[in-house]
């Protein structure tokens, strides 16, 4: 039988070099990786010592923060709530301004090529600048407090909303459409009735997932002067009050998994 | 019952025919023939199947009639609509078109019975759209045309929970609320198993009794042969047989199929 399995030819053999071409490439890919991590690992200041001597200071901290504060609860938790309200109405202005810009940005649904490229322009512009950003320049423009944190949310998220729905619009079967097109009903009927249901469930999952994003975001808005619970957060930092300062991370870590969970809750019951 | 003279004479002024095509021609430049002057005509209530083997052209005269491809030479007009005179015409010419398709293509998270809807999508102003409230008749047709279909018990089911067979006659359903006078069903039974396929058939029949005209490409010669009334053959572009189901017998149908002296498949 071995007989059988040893070819009577000698055939050319792609693999039997060592220097072939593939692994000449895996190597070249090996140097360049190395390159890039060496530099960057220069360009970050990477400095375990340093570490090594801050961290006891945390430690120390750490020993000084407990037990957390309980006397400014009030205001706390209405800073919290502050956040998850700016997180909340950014979130939405955003989806209510991507509803349009998806639909023109989406290859499949928009009603020009004229206006599609123009689209993705200006979602890409508005998804590049992060709502930290955003937040820093209308602190300028309207002042302190969470409606600079409001507009900032509300802007990279249209963005970056837009980009996903438009995504979720051009990954939806053909058929349906053309079927319904077919029937002599204009692009408008065919959107609202035959696109819309089928793109909404994913929808309003990625809007979900935008408000829980945003929450986690906007705790350290306030760091630039964007109002809520990042705010008292730098505050405390500044002041070096410990125990506040913990009894802020133990809101936000509350909050954050609270949304987190009830955003999963209801993205998992649209499936 | 029309009189054989009567239906001639019907023809002969233009009436009674809801769809006809004149000498059809379509290249696909550089050695592609799809089709060499294809003529016929399509009455009210009359079942036609287009067969003929892989390449004759079926899927190119298909793609003509619903306006997809234009055509390099002839004409076509449905319910006396020349579609290609102008775009308008066109546009009119599509709703007395309906389509049906091998994938059914139906809204997958939509109602059986919204699904049937979209075929009023045409009749019934936009904002009645957007907000999904069609008027009491609309929905009483939709359900009337569900019945037709023989799923009047599934109007709520949403169509991806329907088997392939049942959501093919949502379709069917949705092609006769539109009120369309020529239904062009594109191997509307392919991806169907033989029972589903007979039950598809079944359905559309029902619409020809309706006073549809059905133009139907099949692959299957037996149920061309149970479920039509008429049978036109393609080969290469040409018409090689334009016969009543009845009269088909299976030399004819070799001859069909039959290339460069091999048997194609039935």
């Amino acid at each position: 039988m071995a007989a059988v399995l040893r070819p009577a030819v000698d055939y050319p053999d792609p693999g039997s070099s060592w220097w072939s071409g593939r692994r000449l490439r895996f190597v070249l890919v090996l140097i360049l990786l190395a390159g890039f991590y060496s530099a960057s690992w220069h360009l970050a200041k990477v400095d375990p010592g340093r570490l090594l001597t801050g961290l006891p200071k945390m430690a120390g901290w750490a020993a000084k923060a407990w037990p957390p504060a309980t006397d400014e609860l009030p205001v706390l938790l209405l800073r919290t709530a502050e956040t998850i309200a700016m997180a909340a109405i950014g979130t939405t202005a955003a989806a209510l301004l991507a509803l349009p810009l998806c639909i023109v940005a989406a290859r499949n649904a928009t009603p020009s090529m004229a206006l599609y490229y123009p689209a993705r322009w200006l979602l890409n512009a508005l998804r590049g600048v992060d709502s930290f950003v955003f937040a820093l320049l209308f602190v300028a423009a309207v002042g302190l407090g969470p409606f600079a944190g409001v507009l900032g949310i509300a802007l990279h998220t249209w963005g970056s909303t837009a980009k996903l729905w438009a995504e979720a619009i051009e990954n939806i079967p053909p058929g349906p459409l053309e079927a319904a097109a077919a029937t002599g009903a204009s692009r408008v009927k065919v959107i609202a009735y035959a696109l819309l249901p089928d793109v909404a469930p994913s929808m309003v999952s990625v809007g979900l997932f935008w408000w829980e994003f945003n929450v986690r975001a906007s705790t350290v808005l306030g760091v630039v002067g964007a109002g809520g619970i990042g705010q008292e957060l730098k505050n405390s930092m500044d002041l070096l009050l410990f125990p506040r300062l913990l009894t802020i991370i133990l809101l936000i870590l509350i909050t954050v998994t609270v949304i987190d969970h009830t955003s999963e809750w209801l993205r998992r019951k649209l499936e | 019952m029309v009189t054989t003279q009567a239906r001639v004479a019907q023809e002969r002024n233009g009436h009674g025919v809801v769809a006809r095509a004149d000498g059809l021609t379509k290249r696909y430049p550089p050695a592609v023939t799809a089709l060499a002057g294809v003529s016929f005509a399509v009455r009210p209530g009359e079942f036609v199947a287009v067969l003929g083997p892989s390449g004759a052209g079926k899927t190119t005269l298909f793609r003509c009639l619903t306006g997809l491809t234009r055509p390099d030479s002839g004409t076509i007009s449905i319910a006396g609509l020349d579609i290609w005179r102008s775009p308008r015409e066109l546009g009119l010419a599509r709703r007395e078109i309906a389509l049906i398709f091998q994938q059914f293509n139906l809204i997958r998270r939509l109602s059986a019975l919204e699904n049937v809807l979209v075929g009023r999508l045409a009749h019934v102003p936009a904002w009645r759209v957007i907000s999904r409230s069609f008027t009491r008749a609309d929905r009483q047709l939709a359900l009337g045309c569900l019945d037709t279909v023989g799923l009047l018990d599934r109007a709520r089911t949403r169509a991806d929970e329907l088997s392939g067979g049942q959501q093919q006659r949502v379709a069917i359903a949705r092609a006769l609320a539109q009120h369309a006078q020529v239904i062009l069903a594109d191997e509307p039974v392919a991806s169907l198993d033989p029972e589903s396929s007979a039950t598809v058939l079944e359905s559309l029949r029902s619409a020809v009794s309706a006073g549809v005209a059905v133009v139907a490409n099949l692959h299957q010669v037996h149920l061309a042969r149970a479920y039509a009334d008429r049978i036109v053959a393609l080969r290469d572009g040409r018409i090689v047989e334009d016969t009543p189901a009845s009269r088909l017998d299976t030399r004819t149908i070799e001859q069909i199929y039959e290339r460069n002296g091999e048997r194609g498949a039935l």
